[in-house]
């Protein structure tokens, strides 16, 4: 697990919280932050980031289509029975498989690529373990967490108390 | 929501609060449904030991309680999806409050709906023969069959609904997590932490989960029409007098919609009330999900309706002789002292009719949708006649086919009646566990529906 150098800071008001954001983008720096729950000022603030999440689903939805369709194919061509004149291969009947499979491919690998996505953002961007500790994200405060080299670490504390910041932390672990 | 004096703290700790030590009534309210549950598992028992012949069903009435029990529970689901996802994609604000119960609905009711096609085959412990594997000849199952594909919509239904549910709750558990941490409660915290996924709430975790959400909700709305639909072709693709109609599919979904939000009603009016949720669960919401209610009823009076034009019109004589069978019992001479049979399908669409037609009817007043003892009373008779509107399609068609030779009745044994009866104590032992292990409401998105805290001006 990477070790991390920087500042992080808690703020209480989304207005503040957001401007400081948008100061902190403007040194040229990405920060991590952490909200209650998402807000689009925060959103908009770090730039409205994109996700490749879709793709995946698009991909094993597709996948899931195919084999919906693909595998009673087989199966009925594979040991013919006539029933009738019925077409052996059928499309209509095989239409439900191909769509539930094509919605359950699809739900698994968007839960396990959010799952894989969130794991890989979270390696790239390590926390310091005392925002780990910190408990309050999850209630009513917003956090901003800024990887720099300890020599900047004063210019960010100053700028985030000056955006009104509640608590400022410079951590070198 | 009632927005005005809440705050993100406040919000977590009302939640938190529903999940503290119950008052003594809980306790009671849950021996009451484990007795329920009891009944089930007793009756199960009885039923597996002695096997179908304990059962009312016959021949050529293959069909009884355990397949309406399958249909009416699979309806009884669909408000869980409907509410989480059908109204998160056309943004209905009042559903916030109400959506995660109704998911955990919809998980125990398709838990329950699974049990009976298992209980129904007559040897459960060969239930594994209805997932689709090859013989030992390497012959696959008839992927064409109408009952493989509701093996395929109901098992992706359950999956979908389980994942959807699960993947709601984990912001959640994050907050159970810190506030368990921040309150000193070690063990609690403990038994959340892993559960809670390494969720910290950051940039990242959000991007990723509300696109994932989204993308959850638009594969779960086809999702939701397409399984009652399906299972309506259980029936629809066959040739039996009542079965054979192409309105089955909207009409089943329809109908699950009104019995799956009836449900909701049921449920959560008294959860509102022990808990003190007026804040939450406002009659704002409670009116919403009543018009709902009134909109399917309409949808499902007027398939009642046309039905019966529809069985006029085809000019058949087996489906009309049907649709005087439902209605009037057999026909036989008419005298006034009557010494008519009553048959079960009559008293099934008596009730139907009743409760899902004419009971629904007083919503159209603002001052009983407002009200709410009126809205779970007709919530509670709206369960009881989406219930035996499935017992009218399934029982009565099989009773009176094309040959009156092959004609039969059909009564539930005790047996049977104790299952249905102990389904209930099943579905509403878990629900009860649940409203005080898990936050019944989505903390989250209660957050996210409330003005956020600003220090000048207005949020963007």
């Amino acid at each position: 697990m990477s070790r991390f150098t920087g500042v992080w800071a808690t703020f209480e008001y989304l207005d503040e919280f957001s401007n400081a954001i948008r100061a902190v983008k403007n040194k040229g720096v990405v920060p991590t932050v952490l909200s209650p729950c998402p807000r689009h000022e925060i959103d908009n603030a770090m730039g409205n980031p994109e996700t490749r999440l879709p793709y995946i689903s698009l991909v094993f939805g597709a996948l899931g289509c195919l084999i919906g369709f693909s595998f009673p194919a087989w199966t009925a061509s594979d040991w013919v029975l006539p029933v009738s004149e019925k077409a052996i291969v059928a499309i209509p009947p095989f239409a439900v498989i191909g769509f539930e499979l094509t919605i359950l491919f699809a739900a698994l690998f968007t839960l396990l690529g959010v799952i894989g996505l969130a794991t890989w953002d979270a390696l790239k961007n390590p926390l310091p373990k005392a925002l780990k500790r910190y408990v309050r994200f999850q209630r009513d405060r917003f956090g901003i967490v800024i990887p720099c080299d300890l020599r900047h670490t004063k210019d960010y504390e100053n700028l985030l108390i000056s955006h009104g910041a509640e608590e400022v932390y410079i951590e070198n672990e | 929501m009632s927005k005005s004096n809440l705050t993100y703290g406040k919000i977590n700790d009302d939640m938190l609060a529903m999940l503290e030590t119950p008052h003594p009534s809980y306790y009671l309210l849950l021996l009451g449904f484990l007795t329920a549950l009891g009944l089930f598992v007793i009756s199960i028992a009885i039923q597996v030991d002695v096997g179908m012949g304990y059962s009312g069903i016959n021949h050529p009435i293959g069909w009884g309680f355990y397949i309406t029990n399958f249909v009416f529970w699979i309806g009884i689901g669909h408000a869980g999806t409907l509410i989480s996802a059908v109204f998160y994609l056309t943004r209905a604000p009042w559903r916030t409050a109400i959506y995660r119960s109704a998911e955990a609905m919809t998980v125990f009711a398709v838990m329950t709906a699974g049990l009976f096609p298992i209980l129904h085959t007559g040897r459960p412990w060969l239930g594994f023969w209805l997932i689709p594997y090859p013989n030992q000849r390497m012959l696959w199952i008839n992927f064409k069959s109408p009952l493989a594909w509701d093996v395929f919509a109901v098992t992706t239904y359950m999956t979908v609904s389980i994942l959807f549910f699960v993947m709601g709750l984990v912001p959640d558990l994050a907050i159970l997590r810190d506030e368990a941490t921040r309150r000193g409660q070690k063990l609690r915290a403990l038994i959340f932490t892993p559960f809670a996924m390494a969720w910290r709430g950051t940039n990242h975790q959000w991007l990723h989960y509300m696109r994932g959400y989204l993308i959850f909700a638009a594969l779960a709305t086809p999702l939701v029409f397409s399984v009652h639909s399906i299972v309506s072709w259980d029936f629809a693709v066959s040739s039996i007098p009542g079965w054979h109609t192409t309105i089955f599919a909207p009409y089943f979904v329809s109908g699950a919609i009104f019995s799956g939000l009836a449900m909701v009603m049921t449920v959560l009016i008294p959860v509102r009330v022990v808990f003190n949720l007026e804040a939450y669960i406002t009659n704002h919401v409670i009116q919403s999900v009543c018009k709902v209610i009134l909109f399917t009823s309409c949808i499902v009076g007027y398939a009642y309706g046309i039905e019966f034009f529809m069985a006029y019109y085809s000019g058949s004589p087996f489906e009309r002789s049907l649709f005087y069978y439902r209605p009037f019992g057999a026909m036989v001479g008419w005298n006034l002292l009557g010494t008519h049979e009553i048959t079960f399908p009559q008293i099934a669409f008596w009730l139907m009719i009743f409760c899902n037609v004419i009971a629904p009817l007083p919503l159209w007043r603002w001052k009983i949708r407002n009200n709410v003892i009126c809205v779970w009373i007709i919530c509670g008779l709206i369960n009881v006649g989406m219930w035996f509107e499935r017992f009218n399609i399934v029982g009565s068609s099989l009773q009176h086919e094309f040959l009156p030779s092959t004609w039969s009745s059909y009564w539930p044994t005790v047996i049977e009646t104790g299952i249905t009866i102990g389904s209930f104590g099943f579905f509403f032992t878990m629900f009860t566990i649940f409203v005080k292990t898990l936050p019944p409401m989505a903390i989250m998105e209660l957050k996210e529906a409330i003005q956020p805290p600003i220090k000048g001006g207005h949020h963007e």
